[in-house]
């Protein structure tokens, strides 16, 4: 019997956050031309698919 | 990036179709009046990993004859009003509301653009923080502010991760007396 899915908002935020704080780590510490390649990659691809 | 004065930085980020899109509204727009982009393509900007489908553009107000050639100058480069089609029409909406400019033949993303009004609105156009890209320069909403604002007005999670991010790329930069005067005028 599949389980009851539970949404944990809070946890759920809380995951958000720390990837936030991550990734803007990442940018801290790599060139503009490494992190702004893999933003551009998402940003174009979503203009692109709208 | 790197910092070329207290309010002013130089990336040399990749631009991507959306700062792309700004930089192509914003050298029309700044021929014509004094302008600031707040709000979340401020995070965007400095490397959220989100994209958005209006950007905020705070416009100093202008008289009907300078919006009219500033509006020409926008149609003639290709973008439309979504909002009406006769200057004057979005002259009068302009008023009391945002209007948003998109590509013709396109609906997102758009420029959301309205002339200043609220005190934080002329805070923006005072005091922002120019960004040298290598096709452009961009007047933005300054950091302190943008925070405070998502923090104290906006407050939804995307608002709250954007200003997280914020935090953590200017972490050492900013004057965090200064959010929390803003956050307190801002509630007032």
């Amino acid at each position: 019997m599949a389980e009851k899915i539970v949404f944990d908002r809070a946890k759920n935020r809380e995951e958000r956050l720390w990837f936030v704080r991550y990734w803007a780590n990442y940018i801290r510490t790599h060139s503009d031309k490494e992190w702004s390649e893999q933003q551009a990659s998402l940003i174009n691809s979503q203009l692109q698919n709208s | 990036m790197e910092f070329v004065g207290e309010n002013r930085i130089k990336t040399d980020k990749v631009i991507n179709d959306l700062d792309k899109f700004v930089l192509k509204f914003i050298r029309i727009l700044e021929k014509h009046a004094q302008y600031v982009i707040v709000s979340g393509y401020v995070s965007i900007f400095f490397g959220r990993s989100r994209a958005t489908e209006d950007v905020d553009v705070i416009v100093k107000r202008m008289g009907k004859k300078p919006f009219s050639e500033l509006y020409s100058g926008l149609v003639n480069e290709g973008f439309w009003c979504l909002n009406a089609e006769k200057p004057n029409d979005v002259f009068e909406y302009l008023e009391h509301n945002a209007v948003r400019f998109a590509e013709k033949g396109k609906v997102i993303p758009n420029m959301e653009f309205k002339f200043a009004k609220a005190e934080s609105d002329f805070e923006s156009l005072k005091n922002p923080m120019a960004a040298e890209t290598s096709i452009g320069l961009l007047m933005l909403g300054n950091i302190e502010l943008q925070i405070a604002f998502k923090r104290a007005v906006l407050c939804s999670d995307k608002d709250m991760e954007d200003a997280v991010h914020l935090e953590e790329i200017f972490k050492g930069r900013l004057n965090n007396y200064k959010i929390r005067d803003y956050e307190e005028w801002l509630k007032k």
